[in-house]
């Protein structure tokens, strides 16, 4: 086949992943809120075709411009979108069994690729010499793949903090209706001692209560953890790599470019946040709140970086 | 304080000042500090990395400016206050990572500590097993010890002690300390090196020297001022573009030559792919235009040499290429002086379409090319080789010269014998190509990238490892012995709830399980 119908092909299927997110995602939603397998089933089929769609897409692309499929913004944010779905869909439904945040997930995609394909789009075409090195290869993947999990991380750490507030009120509502027991009347005292403050541990122990529309509080803070903390070297590599490159393209491993700067940024917050963990009074809310800032980060240094701030990553537009 | 008690004394006050450095809460503000100078960093403009963006924004906003300016907002990562937070960030990291070493040094020398009641540990459990005591005992530091637990037997009776999971705090004190090393690395690699930039025009030889440097060397507070006295011989240069204009590559094939002239090897250097010889490397930067210009007096040569042309930024919307070159050639010896101002269009069709149609095309390759000059005659008071200061000087003629094309200055009419033509003429022979390679020091490179491989190195086991230790203990019972097994992990306990059972099994069925394992208590306290 030619590059004009591996092209053609990338777009098509690029349409048909987005409109297939879309639809998983609204599916999703439907899920959460009348908790039928059916729809689960359908969400999740949809959610699957999407990311079939989105790996055609991709590796057309790829075959289309002769080269690795991420040379540019259009590029990044396809990859993107698809390495969340993935992320999604292995690690939060596939390991810990959460089947609720995928709305959110597929939110997020859906955004990035629409944002894509209206702002971004260029047809596919050869590297420039600055991106022509086999660290585009290193660098980029990890960074994308730290980027898609630094979100997956950040869905799970907003739905956290609106969860940590309902149970927090509804405890608070318990509490003023059944007055307190006078000793001991805590179910609690089974829970074994704490031998030692634990980054692992949720800050809020589980309540048991499974009513909620979302996985408990406590839940979805574990999966918010070890999501970062599987992203963290992920994204300290990127930026090691990066350096790496830079040492080969322009003399100098950090020279402050924009770019350099804020991953650097994303990166100093996200430890913060792990730091924040391991830190009695910071664990909990305050270290979501870091973590939500470093969310932040990572869409500046994502988005802003490349499009509004002139350095020398501006190309990759 | 109550007022009755003693002010603090200065070592007092410096106990107190350290102990607060050591916090993590210190830390961790000091760290949202540096991502917050970082912002500002990143939002106004920098003079290191664009210097004219910073001119312009003074100019733009003075009030705001001079601020900045006195903030040192435009060189946030050489002022005061950012080394002041980096520093106590470091500070703060040593103050906290000896006490911790030193901790984690004992906790390697100690063996582990027999408990007294195992039953309870958040895990526990019993097994009846057809081993003696003392066999089961052996068998179960076999078992642990394969799965790389450190075993300390209990000399009284037939218990021993393990943990293992020291990986992790040795892994995050490991991380944490490589960022001193990358500290060291920056200091002496940036202290001690320098970096500048080399303009060779093809044909020429360039050698490393203080004086050849185009421009300033930016050179670290502590180097030595020695160059190699290295030659680069430029053989050629060539740029290749996509049909649309896009740049496909830059390569500049260079000879190396060493301190006597000697050649030592040939190189491409192109982006992202640097040569580098005793210590230097050298980048593939810039590159332009450098034509051969002949000016000659009644038919004698007085200047004869390539001149390396420059262009303009190019405005919003023209390609960079669309712009035409800009040259200057000074005449000190002629009295009075003569100045020459060059414009090169190395593509005479974007000349033709721009005059035609004022419509911009970028000249991506040569195609008779043809020089625009305008003679000015005075007093030559501009030393830079790139300007001319043209207050002091009137305007004589100006014209055009092609491609090996030789024109009197005075009226335009071309010559056809130079060596007969009487008065200056100009003559344009020869096209070439120049390059601007970056040339850098920096000893620290392998010093960084060594802590850089530390730091990942590092980070695995102190985010995934977990310290988990294990009890067990075997009391006779009948012909065999019951195997009693308590532990604990200190993180990741959901995953020791998942591994503990196992390991139970394994150290089970190596002392011998019994026919009928009956477990007699089982389960979580």
């Amino acid at each position: 086949m030619t590059a004009t119908e591996w092209a053609r092909i990338s777009n098509d299927a690029f349409n048909v992943a987005l409109f297939a997110y879309l639809a998983a995602m609204v599916a999703y939603f439907a899920y959460l809120a009348f908790r039928r397998t059916s729809i689960w089933t359908v969400a999740r089929t949809l959610a699957f075709v999407g990311l079939a769609a989105n790996i055609v897409s991709v590796v057309a692309r790829g075959l289309a411009a002769d080269r690795v499929p991420w040379g540019n913004m259009y590029e990044y944010s396809s990859l993107l979108a698809l390495l969340v779905v993935a992320g999604y869909l292995l690690i939060v439904e596939g390991y810990y069994g959460i089947r609720t945040l995928g709305g959110f997930a597929l939110m997020f995609a859906v955004f990035t690729m629409a944002i894509a394909v209206s702002f971004l789009y260029v047809g596919p075409g050869p590297l420039v010499p600055a991106l022509n090195s086999y660290w585009i290869k290193i660098h980029v993947v990890a960074a994308i793949s730290g980027s898609s999990l630094l979100a997956l991380g950040s869905i799970a750490t907003i739905l956290y903090l609106i969860q940590d507030r309902v149970e927090r009120r509804r405890t608070a509502a318990l509490a003023a209706r059944d007055p307190a027991p006078i000793m001991g009347g805590s179910i609690d005292l089974d829970v074994p001692p704490d031998f030692a403050p634990d980054a692992d541990e949720p800050a809020t122990p589980a309540s048991g209560d499974r009513r909620g529309r979302l996985p408990s509080a406590a839940t979805l803070d574990r999966v918010a953890y070890r999501v970062y903390a599987f992203a963290f070297p992920i994204w300290t590599f990127a930026v090691i790599a990066g350096a790496i490159w830079a040492q080969e393209a322009w003399g100098r491993y950090w020279g402050w470019d924009p770019k350099e700067t804020w991953s650097f940024i994303t990166w100093v917050i996200f430890a913060g946040y792990l730091h924040a963990r391991a830190t009695s009074g910071w664990k909990g809310r305050r270290a979501a709140v870091i973590a939500m800032v470093g969310f932040v980060a990572l869409l500046i240094t994502y988005y802003a970086v490349n499009l509004w701030i002139v350095g020398l990553h501006s190309y990759a537009k | 304080m109550a007022a009755s008690s003693p002010p603090p004394t200065l070592s007092q006050s410096l106990a107190l000042v350290w102990r607060t450095l050591r916090s993590m809460r210190t830390a961790l503000i000091l760290l949202l500090l540096l991502a917050l100078a970082s912002v500002a960093g990143s939002l106004v403009p920098q003079s290191p990395n664009s210097p004219a963006r910073v001119l312009a924004y003074r100019q733009d906003h003075p009030l705001a400016g001079a601020l900045y300016q006195r903030l040192g907002l435009f060189d946030v990562f050489g002022t005061w206050w950012f080394a002041l937070i980096t520093t106590l960030l470091f500070v703060s990291l040593v103050a906290c990572l000896v006490p911790r070493t030193r901790a984690l040094l004992r906790a390697v020398g100690q063996r582990p500590v027999q408990a007294r009641e195992i039953d309870a540990f958040p895990q526990y459990r019993e097994r009846r097993v057809s081993s003696a005591p003392g066999d089961a005992i052996v068998a179960s530091e076999r078992i642990l010890r394969r799965r790389f637990f450190r075993v300390a037997r209990d000399p009284d009776r037939p218990a021993l002690a393990a943990e293992k999971g020291i990986l992790r705090e040795g892994g995050s004190l490991l991380f944490h300390w490589a960022f001193i090393l990358v500290l060291i690395g920056v200091i002496y690699g940036k202290g001690t090196g320098f970096s500048g930039r080399a303009v060779i025009v093809e044909g020429d030889t360039w050698v490393d020297a203080a004086a050849n440097y185009d421009g300033q060397i930016r050179a670290g507070r502590f180097f030595d001022g020695r160059f190699t006295g290295i030659g680069v011989r430029l053989i050629d240069f060539e740029d290749r573009y996509e049909r649309t204009g896009q740049p496909m590559d830059f390569v500049s094939r260079v000879e190396l030559l060493d301190a006597d002239g000697e050649p030592i090897r040939r190189e491409d250097i192109r982006v992202n792919h640097p040569a580098g010889i005793e210590g230097l490397r050298l980048y593939q930067y810039g590159f332009g235009w450098a034509p051969v210009v002949v000016v000659r007096r009644d038919g004698g040569p007085i200047a004869s040499e390539p001149i390396v042309f420059v262009q303009d930024e190019a405005p919003e919307g023209v390609p960079q290429l669309a712009m035409p070159w800009r040259g200057v050639l000074k005449l000190p010896s002629l009295d009075p002086q003569v100045g020459i101002e060059l414009e090169l269009w190395p593509d005479s069709r974007a000349f033709v379409q721009m005059l035609e149609t004022g419509e911009p095309v970028a000249m991506t390759s040569a195609f008779q090319p043809l020089i625009r000059y305008a003679v000015w005659s005075g007093r030559l008071t501009d030393p830079s080789p790139l300007s001319l200061d043209t207050t002091n000087m009137t305007r004589e003629a100006t014209g055009i010269v092609g491609a090996d094309q030789v024109v009197a200055l005075e009226d335009g009419a071309v010559v056809d014998d130079p060596a007969a033509a009487g008065g200056l003429t100009i003559g344009f022979p020869e096209l070439r190509k120049y390059t601007v390679l970056q040339v850098s020091r920096d000893a620290g490179v392998p010093f960084v990238l060594l802590a850089a491989i530390l730091i990942l190195l590092g980070l695995l086991p102190a985010l995934y490892g977990s310290r988990r230790k294990v009890w067990v203990r075997a009391e006779p019972d009948g012909e065999g012995s019951v195997l009693k097994v308590g532990g604990f992990a200190l993180q990741r306990k959901a995953r020791f709830e998942e591994e503990f059972p196992r390991l139970v099994d394994a150290l089970a069925r190596a002392a011998g399980e019994a026919p009928a394992p009956q477990e007699e208590r089982v389960g979580i306290r």
